[in-house]
């Protein structure tokens, strides 16, 4: 104990004697703090037991606040992502949920041949005379025809045997329409800027070109099939018979030819071709003319067309390994509206006058791929260079590389069709009058504004939230109340052995009011450790949590594709969702720690006043009685 | 406080008084009972006391366990207050006080010595002595040179600065006196002082307690089982089923 350190307490606690004071005006002590300090040294074993029950209360408690004011940073992250970069609405077109099921997946034995090539079917998007636009099973065969492309004839790439490495692209899960609709956004009043993207899922496979074919010939055989022809009447026989009498003398002289007996007749295959082989006669049309038209078709011969059927013997996927990521094409004109802006850069630049060559990619995939700026991305044989990387905000439109519009239309073969608007409004009052407009423009858009992009935000991120708001308040008042519990039973206990010296300080004359702020003034002195010590197990606990960071997943309805290939859970989907992983963080902030130290001495004052009120009532003769 | 020049005729002269001193008494006792009710039995400790005490006297209490003795030390020592009859103490009655009068009188006018010591653990024996003046408005480095006085006093000034589990019994004893003088009392009580104490310690203590009330003027009344310490004071008051049976003067007091 040092005799500075308790000077210092000493003029601290002159000031409150100023006040409490007698009614002489005399300065006395408040509290003797060199009695306190003997006692919080020289018992260290309770002072430390008691400080340790409040730290742990207090440190659990900084750990649950941490944990939830990390989850509402995470969710605050989530649901800003529209309005942090400007846009305000965002208009897809996605297919309902419903149908889901019908389009999920789709194998074609038979390759197409060559890619899809951008068969936008279904009516096209806004394309006026689709009655039902806004079916479903409409939307799911729009959608169908846009991922066709990915179903491919393999062989196309290259002759089988051979390696091969090929991005497929593909929309995924929003449906492309024409560029126009992003001039009608444009043109509804207190729109600021419309600008449309399109961003697509990238199937990056390699393998060997799988030896898919066989050939069989098939056909060639002759068929024949004897029928009774029906019996000529009289007249028919008489009529014939002069015919034929009459072309042999014609062509042989005189020579009589009998009518055969029972012809047959040939089935006319449909396509197959024919030849008559007319016993007797050729195909000497002459003598054909003689005949009825039942006979003619007596004793005909049928031969089945030669043909080769090639056939797919193995599915393309066989030797084949695919990853997915995804890709985005932005327009280089508005850098600060759209998928990805000039804002969200982290190095590098904007695209350049040679953009079509260029691409911004996520900082994200960057550093798990290892690209940086200055190096290139391979796609399809062609380089592009990553002139900046970026980080787009995390729900919504994330994508891991960027490329300009125009290229990713070429890429896609999807010239002049984008698959979302993003529309800033001039006044956030507005967002909902522009996003009925849009409505009206575009029947059957998916048109989604930060309010509905939040209402849609749902996952574990969520429920945790949920948790930590609900559940994890009422644990932390509970930890707390435990440890003020535990603290005030020690001091009480502490209290209950120290019966005899409290009787003793009564008996010497001190007041009941002076061994209440006594025992008060230990416990806040057991307090300020508990709290320090709360602190650091605090800070701890926060950090523990931060470094295991329990991953969250995050699910939206309402913006199907384009969350980065980093996050897990996403596929080829049709269902429009997205989910997104968040890594939990708990913070400590600096009113936690405030609000963790309050609740320490709080305790400490808590436990106090349970101890003095038990000395208090203890009768000045205990000290007489006795207790050896 | 230590004049005695009172008249002789005092009406509260008790009447077995033999060798009264003059003046004021210290105290005055008047059919003083203490009953102690726990549990619907009740018990009567005291039975009607009366019981005159000058200043400057040494009196010892002497009476069998049970015989009441403590509960009058309580009553005395303005620990406790009687459920019938009067105390009187240095011109105030004590039965009708509040507890901030009575702690105010204990701070400053009484000094308690026990038979356990009762010396707070975790503090030296110098601030064991300091802690008895922190309700005092004496600035702090005056209690604790008076501390340090006290200690020198009573044969301890080598030892200010130990705890109390590292002195001997003797010697918390006499801590515990110098605590009991801290604030220059007009009356210092205590029980059984030599009861945890050997013969020859014991002797010592009570010698102490004699040499401070001749240097000091303090009036000491001391409770006791022991012949030989009863011997030592010069006033003999004996306790038997909560009634006086007994008050006589040692005329012999001390060799």
């Amino acid at each position: 104990m040092g005799a500075s350190q308790l000077s210092l307490s000493r003029k601290i606690y002159r000031s409150l004697a100023a006040c409490e004071g007698r009614a002489t005006g005399e300065e006395v002590e408040v509290v003797s703090v060199r009695y306190a300090w003997n006692e919080l040294r020289r018992r260290f074993g309770r002072t430390i037991v008691t400080s340790l029950g409040l730290a742990l209360g207090v440190g659990l408690v900084m750990g649950i606040v941490g944990v939830s004011e990390g989850l509402s940073d995470a969710q605050n992250r989530i649901l800003s992502p529209l309005g942090s970069v400007g846009t305000d609405i965002i208009v897809t077109r996605t297919v309902a949920p419903t149908t889901s099921q019908t389009t999920t997946t789709t194998t074609t034995p038979g390759g197409f041949p060559g890619r899809g090539g951008g068969r936008y079917g279904g009516g096209g998007f806004f394309a006026p005379g689709t009655a039902g636009y806004g079916a479903a099973s409409s939307e799911a065969t729009s959608l169908l025809n846009n991922n066709s492309s990915i179903i491919t004839d393999l062989k196309t790439l290259g002759k089988p045997g051979t390696k091969f490495t090929h991005d497929f692209l593909v929309p995924g899960t929003l449906i492309t329409f024409p560029a126009v609709a992003v001039k009608d956004v444009a043109k509804i009043p207190d729109v600021t800027v419309a600008v449309g993207a399109l961003s697509l899922e990238a199937l990056h496979e390699t393998g060997t070109v799988p030896k898919i074919t066989a050939t069989v010939k098939t056909g060639g055989q002759t068929l024949s099939k004897t029928v009774k022809p029906p019996t000529l009447t009289a007249a028919q026989r008489a009529k014939e018979g002069a015919c034929v009498q009459k072309l042999l003398q014609k062509n042989f002289g005189g020579r009589t030819v009998g009518t055969g007996p029972a012809g047959s007749s040939g089935t006319r295959g449909p396509g197959g071709g024919r030849t008559y082989n007319f016993s007797g006669f050729g195909s000497n049309s002459a003598l054909q003319k003689c005949m009825t038209p039942a006979q003619r078709s007596y004793n005909e011969k049928y031969v089945v067309p030669e043909q080769t059927i090639s056939e797919v013997l193995s599915a393309p996927t066989t030797n084949t390994a695919t990853s997915t990521y995804t890709v985005a094409g932005v327009d280089p004109a508005y850098p600060d509206s759209g998928l990805i802006t000039k804002s969200q850069l982290t190095s590098g630049t904007w695209y350049t006058r040679n953009s079509a060559d260029e691409v911004l990619v996520n900082t994200a995939y960057a550093s798990t791929k290892h690209l940086r700026v200055g190096g290139s991305v391979t796609i399809n044989k062609k380089n592009y260079k990553i002139v900046g990387l970026v980080a787009p905000t995390l729900t919504g439109n994330v994508s891991d590389i960027y490329f300009t519009l125009p290229t990713v239309q070429g890429l896609a073969s999807a010239k002049g069709y984008v698959d979302e608007v993003l529309v800033s409004v001039n006044n956030s009052a507005n967002v909902g009058a522009v996003t009925a407009a849009i409505k009206k423009e575009l029947p059957g858009a998916t048109v989604l504004t930060s309010r509905t992009l939040a209402d849609q935000v749902s996952g574990s991120l969520n429920n945790a939230h949920k948790l930590a708001n609900g559940l994890g308040v009422a644990l932390a008042i509970v930890v707390l109340l435990a440890a003020f519990l535990i603290a005030a039973l020690l001091t009480l206990s502490s209290v209950a052995k120290r019966v005899r010296e409290i009787g003793s300080l009564r008996a010497i004359g001190w007041s009941r009011g002076r061994v209440v702020r006594q025992i008060m003034a230990e416990t806040l002195g057991i307090g300020v450790v508990g709290a320090v010590i709360g602190l650091g197990v605090g800070v701890g606990v926060c950090a523990i949590i931060s470094a295991i960071g329990p991953g969250l997943s995050v699910t939206s309805t309402g913006l199907a594709v384009g969350a980065s290939s980093l996050s897990n859970g996403i596929g080829l989907s049709t269902t429009g969702t997205t989910t997104l992983l968040v890594h939990l963080n708990a913070p400590v902030h600096l009113a936690t720690v405030g609000l963790a130290f309050l609740g320490a001495i709080v305790g400490g004052l808590l436990a106090g006043a349970a101890g003095g009120w038990r000395a208090a009532r203890l009768a000045p003769a205990s000290a007489l009685r006795d207790l050896g | 406080m230590t004049t005695r020049s009172a008249s002789p005729t005092d009406p509260t002269s008790p009447a077995t008084e033999k060798d009264s001193p003059d003046g004021e008494p210290l105290y005055v006792l008047r059919s003083v009972e203490r009953t102690f009710t726990k549990g619907g039995v009740s018990v009567h400790a005291l039975r009607g006391i009366d019981l005159t005490l000058w200043a400057g006297e040494m009196v010892a209490l002497e009476g069998p366990s049970g015989s009441g003795k403590s509960t009058l030390l309580q009553l005395l020592g303005a620990l406790d207050l009687p459920t019938a009859g009067s105390i009187r103490f240095a011109g105030r009655e004590l039965e009708n006080a509040s507890d901030r009068v009575l702690t105010r009188i204990r701070s400053e006018e009484i000094g308690f010595v026990f038979q356990h010591f009762n010396l707070i653990p975790t503090l030296t024996a110098q601030e064991n002595v300091w802690i008895a003046m922190v309700p005092a408005s004496t600035p702090h480095q005056a209690q604790v040179a008076r501390a340090a006085e006290l200690l020198d006093q009573v044969g301890l000034g080598h030892r200010v600065h130990h705890l109390p589990s590292r002195l001997s019994g003797g010697e918390q004893q006499r801590v515990a006196i110098a605590r009991a003088l801290a604030n220059r009392p007009k009356v210092v009580i205590a029980d059984e002082p030599t009861g945890n104490l050997d013969s020859k310690t014991g002797l010592e203590v009570i010698e102490l307690l004699a040499e401070l009330r001749d240097t000091a003027g303090v009036t000491v009344i001391l409770a006791t089982h022991d012949e030989e310490i009863g011997r030592r004071a010069e006033r003999r008051v004996r306790l038997h089923d909560g009634r006086l049976v007994e008050d006589r003067a040692v005329t012999k007091a001390r060799a």
